[in-house]
């Protein structure tokens, strides 16, 4: 999982609001919001970051330990792909 | 026949009624909305059809549509004039709401329909507040005021005793229609600013209704849901519905016993106002 690279979808509409973020699936007719934690991580799924490059950044800009910043982004890529709102699909 | 004249969000309707009961009902439902014509946007034609307890609605120029009863027959007017509204108002971004009035500011109610809107409408207006709709609200996107869409009050069901129904209340099938002259405190004729909504959830096992305030992302997400034409709108609408959850304090509101929701609401207003 940690070497996996999530991609997510570029075919929803994006806005940062406030700290969180609003996704518009206008295929799936279904809007999402994402706390200023899994936006994080879901602005940073581009296909070329792994798992554990995200869970180090997360790490570094919400001054978590590096376990439980793990633990988190595995947490939140598997939502966003239940979502819908990963291209790469995990295994 | 029959002509009444009605003037919504800057716009005109007539309807021609071919004979009294469908005249009584329409009158009823859209007495408040009553006003001079400068220019017909809309021009329909509603009375009985052949078969005895039928109604029909046209629309002059459409094919004729009609209805088994006089609960239906509102309901197929109501949808009409709602949905040729938008397209004759692409600009104002319609939400699913109840919307009313307190201190020069609109409260808006937002929830599908079933979700105890209009009970609570009615509730708050025993409670100092007046009425601008308890359906639907079109908001100005320039400005972030809603307009007026004052159809007569309409519950599907009874409201708890404490709430009664006036007697001059009219009633269909399925439906219960206060009046303009029933509404307390009033209606409110012009555009106002919004400063709350409240989206509801009714919830028949909670001991007590509850109150929680929303980030504006999740605002944003729940009103784009009750949008009825974000489409119409840049972005696909949602920067619509950023930029009026950005002019308002929003809470979701579990309701439960009605007068205790009353009182809750107004407090949470008073202490964001």
């Amino acid at each position: 999982m940690v070497d996996s690279r999530p991609r997510r979808r570029s075919d929803v509409s994006v806005r940062d609001v406030e700290g969180d973020t609003v996704v518009l699936d206008r295929a799936a007719e279904r809007i999402h919001r994402l706390n200023s934690t899994a936006g994080f991580i879901w602005q940073r799924c581009d296909g070329r970051r792994t798992v554990g490059d995200i869970a180090e950044e997360l790490a570094g800009a919400f001054d978590v330990a590096p376990g439980a910043a793990n633990e988190a982004v595995v947490a939140a890529i598997r939502q966003l792909d239940e979502l819908g709102l990963l291209d790469h699909t995990l295994g | 026949m029959q002509i009444l004249t009605l003037s919504v969000l800057d716009r005109g309707i007539r309807v021609g009624c071919q004979e009294p009961r469908s005249l009584a009902l329409v009158s009823a439902a859209y007495g408040p909305m009553r006003g001079d014509l400068v220019e017909t946007s809309l021009d329909y034609v509603v009375g009985r059809d052949i078969a005895p307890a039928a109604f029909f609605v046209k629309r002059v120029g459409r094919e004729l549509r009609t209805a088994a009863d006089d609960a239906t027959f509102l309901g197929l007017l109501d949808e009409e004039v709602v949905v040729e509204l938008q397209k004759l108002r692409p600009d104002l971004y319609f939400i699913h709401a109840a919307v009313l009035e307190r201190a020069d500011a609109a409260v808006m109610l937002v929830a599908q329909s079933g979700g105890g809107k209009s009970t609570l409408c009615w509730a708050l207006l025993h409670h100092g507040f007046r009425y601008l709709s308890d359906e639907l609200g079109p908001v100005d996107l320039q400005t972030v005021h809603v307009y007026p869409f004052p159809r007569a009050l309409a519950l599907k069901t009874e409201p708890p005793v404490a709430y009664p129904l006036p007697p001059s209340t009219v009633r269909t099938s399925r439906t219960r229609h206060v009046t303009e002259a029933d509404i307390p405190g009033g209606i409110i004729r012009g555009r106002t600013r919004i400063s709350a909504i409240f989206f509801l959830r009714y919830d028949a096992q909670a001991p007590a209704p509850s109150v929680r305030r929303l980030t504006a992302g999740e605002a944003a997400a729940r009103l784009y849901e009750n949008a009825l034409n974000p489409l119409a709108h840049a972005g696909d609408g949602l920067d619509g519905a950023i930029r009026i959850v950005s002019h308002a304090c929003c809470y979701a509101l579990t309701t439960a016993d009605l007068s205790a929701t009353c009182a809750l609401l107004t407090g949470t207003l008073e202490r964001s106002l």
